[in-house]
């Protein structure tokens, strides 16, 4: 017999046999959330969450002031960046010399600021999050000390629960997809906060139009 | 360690000084985060029940999901390994390590692996294994254990970790946090970029979809199951739940529990190995399922403890805990969750002390996300002790001598007036200082007051009928 | 707002458990006290303040005969059989009375209420004798705080709001057992009786609903450890500058009150039963 049968029967019998408390049923099934606001509300939320990550935020209302929010942030910093198309706002047209997920390893590790899109962002918790796909490297948000990433208006959905109900599909077809809550943060030693160990420990959002 | 040793090991834990201002301090913080950010929570209530729920139906199905999981699993390319005992796991990812050539594994924070003792296994099969949760790297490097479930080195001063480093990795000497933090992000950061392997374990595995949940702060989650060319998922066959909105239930309560966040700061899910035209991510993905007990432990009074999402909040709150501290538990899960999982594992004959180190205050089922019942569970595990082997001998006949007196009730008030005069006889100004045999224990921290010469009983016969004087 | 722990999560008080029906008590009914084995061995008057304080609200007390004990030490330290055979006799004594059932103790009311049907699952027949019993047990505070008024509708005008006692002039503190707190439910009921005494402050207590550390056997068995939450305890009591320790456990009692003694405090520990008691003479 297989491990894997020998582990099962003996699940399937002690499923049976075992004490496993029913669900306790007393406040009744989970309210939903109430019906999702309207952009600005959405958008209020969310910079509001972010700020209480301590992640600082830009709301622009065209893709020119965008792109020279973009500008102004990275300054004179090498990027680690989505491929253009992955970009909002095309962004990519600001950027200059910006390594890719195609870049040697070590080049992407030398880069000082990630530049990313996002495949949705979540008002209730401040969230960003990004799905693994072509052009899209995982390293951008993780490898350099910052990360930027510019987020649109439609990207925005409430709550996670939300998230994951409408975007299902999106998120099976993805290898990975991560949740981002602010900067990379510690408090193992003596339970004082330290940031960017070992992601990012600066995360800059831009919400276009 | 030797497991019935335990009362020793609190007794050292409760004689160390510098663990008990840490204890104290690290277990306040982490209890009124948590309790403030449950009062933020909006339906606290319903959120609960509906983790709770999420949980308890996936150990009531849990053959039925973890075929479902797997076969996900397999149509989305990765690898399924069953593994009965620790040693199978074991061979498992030393099996893998060795295919694919690997020589250093970088290693995000797995309590499984240190269940089943991974590290020494590795290391036995000349495959270097690297902890880089911070917590766990200080660990590794002081050949030390973790004291807690998610804060590892609660027990550890910053004095402490900075005179590792200096002697362990070469850098000078320093108790600053920040520089402390540096130093072991740019150690570790060479590790991440250059590892074959990455070792992980699993917060949660969705059946419906194949995926793998990750909650960290650090980011090393995500370093170790994006950079190497293989990742190693290490999980226990309990950590299951059956949908998205499910673990959307667990997620809500999980980081507000442990840690009084909203949420963690990286919740990653994992369900494949890198899609053609990815650029990173892992090419080969193996999720290795181990039983090692928990299907025992399914099978009997204790099942609903597979439900634990291993958020620490029973650790937090705990006096007992917040007393010995983690290491006096004796083995891999520490604190309320540890008394009963720890048995469930490993046999309740050599850890019969565990259940009874609890006054049964029920603080840690107040305090649960998913509303486990420990005080229910520990009390199952001592009647299960009990008539299995119980211990002294001299207890188990008290108690039959108990039993048999006070369903006798002229033979209990004869033998209750034995005690009492003798109880009485010893008595100096009301009060006694020293007793004998077992119940010298009171007395080590207290005085026992002298019993009146009356009972209640007494007293209310020799009153009459009629109102109070 | 969220209900509190105890409360939603169905390890619940009296409130919740019993029915309305068994809620109600005639007044016309006696009142039947369970002494406790630890009270009316070691501390008989807490159980005759108890029977003055009940007295005084109206209550005809009536003391049922061959009471021993409930069960607690054995079913806690694993020995179910044993247990089994105590609570037997237990339920035997108590189900030849009628009316509420008061108990000045938290954790035996909390055994009977919520630990027979338990230990006799496996017994149809004894698990509803033991729920018809525990469906009249109440906790002493819990008792005269929720249904005293209804038995002083009925005619008897003494109630606990109108004690007046200058002596008791001072500073309160609360302990609240933990099979009270979180087994019954039951914590504003001690507070809002103690608050109800006429130049009583309450005090508050750092860490407030911290075990003290008793936990029956615990305290012998694992007596260092037991020892360590006594001082934690202790330190937080003297900490409120508290003159007195008040609870609703005699176990407790004598754990916080022993310690207080070895340390040469000043602070001392009372049972409420004697606190009222004393705050109407």
């Amino acid at each position: 017999m297989s491990v894997r049968t020998a582990i099962l029967d003996r699940v399937r019998h002690a499923q049976r046999t075992g004490r496993i408390p029913g669900a306790a049923a007393l406040s009744g099934p989970p309210t939903r959330g109430p019906e999702r606001p309207a952009p600005p509300a959405l958008i209020e939320r969310f910079v509001g969450e972010l700020a209480a990550l301590g992640v600082e935020s830009f709301v622009e209302s065209s893709p020119d002031d965008v792109h020279a929010r973009v500008k102004a942030i990275v300054g004179a910093r090498s990027v680690l960046a989505w491929d253009a198309r992955q970009l909002p706002y095309d962004v990519d047209r600001v950027l200059v010399g910006a390594a890719r997920g195609s870049s040697p390893r070590d080049v992407q590790a030398a880069a000082q600021i990630g530049v990313t899109g996002c495949d949705a962002a979540i008002a209730e918790t401040g969230s960003l999050v990004l799905l693994s796909g072509e052009g899209k490297p995982r390293t951008a948000s993780l490898l350099p000390p910052a990360h930027l990433a510019i987020v649109r208006q439609t990207d925005l959905c409430d709550s996670m629960s939300e998230f994951f109900r409408e975007r299902a599909a999106d998120i099976a077809a993805a290898a990975c997809c991560t949740v981002i809550t602010g900067p990379s943060r510690t408090a193992d030693i003596e339970l004082t906060l330290t940031l960017g160990v070992h992601g990012p420990g600066e995360v800059i959002v831009i919400v276009g139009p | 360690m030797t497991p019935t040793a335990f009362v020793e090991r609190a007794e050292g834990a409760l004689a160390d000084a510098q663990l008990q201002i840490a204890l104290s301090r690290a277990t306040g913080t982490l209890g009124s985060r948590r309790a403030s950010a449950f009062e933020s929570l909006e339906n606290a209530d319903a959120v609960r029940d509906a983790a709770r729920a999420a949980r308890m139906n996936a150990i009531a199905n849990l053959s039925g999901l973890l075929e479902r999981f797997e076969s996900k699993l397999i149509a989305n390319g990765a690898h399924v390994h069953w593994a009965e005992t620790a040693e199978q796991a074991n061979h498992i990812v030393v099996g893998i390590a060795r295919r694919t050539g690997a020589t250093r594994a970088v290693k995000s924070k797995s309590m499984v692996s240190e269940e089943t003792h991974l590290n020494e296994a590795l290391e036995q099969a000349g495959v270097t294994p690297i902890e880089t949760d911070l917590g766990e790297y200080i660990v590794q490097l002081r050949h030390d254990r973790p004291s807690h479930i998610i804060a590892p080195i609660i027990h550890l001063t910053r004095q402490q970790v900075g005179r590792v480093m200096e002697e362990r990795l070469n850098v000078p000497y320093t108790d600053d946090t920040k520089t402390l933090a540096a130093t072991a992000r740019a150690k570790l950061r060479e590790e991440f970029l250059r590892a074959d392997l990455g070792i992980s374990g699993a917060n949660f595995g969705v059946a419906d979809t194949g995926s793998i949940c990750l909650v960290t702060n650090e980011g090393n989650g995500r370093m170790v199951t994006t950079m190497p060319r293989v990742h190693v998922v290490l999980m226990g066959i309990e950590k299951l739940v059956a949908s998205m909105a499910d673990l959307d239930a667990c997620l809500k309560v999980l980081a507000r529990s442990g840690t009084g966040q909203k949420i963690t700061v990286y919740t990653t899910m994992v369900r494949a190995p890198r899609r053609p035209g990815d650029t990173d991510g892992p090419e080969e993905l193996h999720v290795v399922l181990l039983d090692n007990g928990r299907s025992r432990i399914l099978a009997g009074d204790t099942a609903e403890i597979l439900g634990c999402i291993r958020c620490g909040a029973c650790l937090n709150v705990c006096p007992v805990y917040r007393n010995i501290g983690g290491h006096a538990y004796g083995d891999t899960y520490p604190g309320p969750v540890g008394a009963v999982v720890t048995p469930g594992l490993r046999g309740l004959g050599p850890w019969r002390e565990l259940p009874h180190a609890s006054s049964l205050c029920g603080a840690c089922r107040d305090v649960c996300p998913v509303r486990l019942d420990i005080p229910r569970m520990l009390l199952a595990l001592r009647a299960a002790a009990a008539a299995d082997d119980p211990q002294p001998k001299s207890l188990a006949w008290g108690m039959k001598a108990f039993g048999w007196i006070a369903s006798r009730p002229a033979l209990y008030r004869a033998m209750a007036r034995v005690g009492r005069l003798a109880l009485r006889a010893r008595a100096r100004d009301g009060w006694i200082g020293a007793l004998p045999g077992l119940a010298g224990g009171w007395t080590k921290a207290r005085d026992f007051p002298a019993p009146a010469a009356r009972t209640f009983q007494d007293q209310w016969r020799a009153r009459g009928k009629g109102r109070a004087s | 707002m969220n209900a509190p722990n105890h409360v939603a999560q169905g390890f619940s008080p009296a409130e919740q458990r019993f029915s309305p029906a068994e809620q109600r008590f005639s007044p016309a009914k006696p009142v039947q006290l369970f002494h406790t084995c630890l009270v009316n061995e070691v501390a008989p008057e807490v159980a005759m303040a108890a029977v003055r304080v009940l007295e005084r609200l109206g209550c005809e007390v009536e003391v049922p005969a061959d009471q021993t004990c409930c069960g607690q030490p054995a079913f806690n330290a694993g020995f179910h059989a044993d247990a089994r055979q105590v609570a037997r006799h237990t339920i035997g004594v108590l189900e030849r009375t009628t009316g509420p059932i008061v108990i000045p103790s938290g954790s035996c009311a909390d055994m009977i209420v919520h630990q027979y049907e338990r230990l006799f699952e496996e017994d149809a027949a004894m698990a509803a004798r033991a729920h018809a019993v525990s469906a009249r047990c109440r906790e002493f505070s819990q008792f005269i705080a929720d249904c005293g008024l209804r038995i002083a509708d009925s005619g008897a005008d003494a109630k606990p709001s109108t004690i007046r006692n200058p002596q008791l002039a001072m500073k309160i503190a609360y302990h609240p057992s933990c099979h009270l707190l979180r087994g019954l439910g039951v914590d504003r009921q001690p507070k809002d009786l103690i608050a109800s005494v006429d130049g009583a402050t309450p005090v508050e207590v750092r860490d407030q609903q911290e075990c003290c550390g008793f936990g029956g056997l615990f305290s012998v068995k694992n007596a260092d450890i037991s020892g360590a939450m006594l001082a934690r305890k202790m330190d937080a009591i003297e900490a409120s500058g508290a003159d007195r320790v008040v609870s609703c456990d005699l176990g407790c009692l004598l754990h916080i009150g022993g310690g207080l003694h070895r340390r040469g405090s000043n602070v001392r520990a009372q049972h409420l039963a004697e606190f009222l008691d004393e705050a109407a003479r």
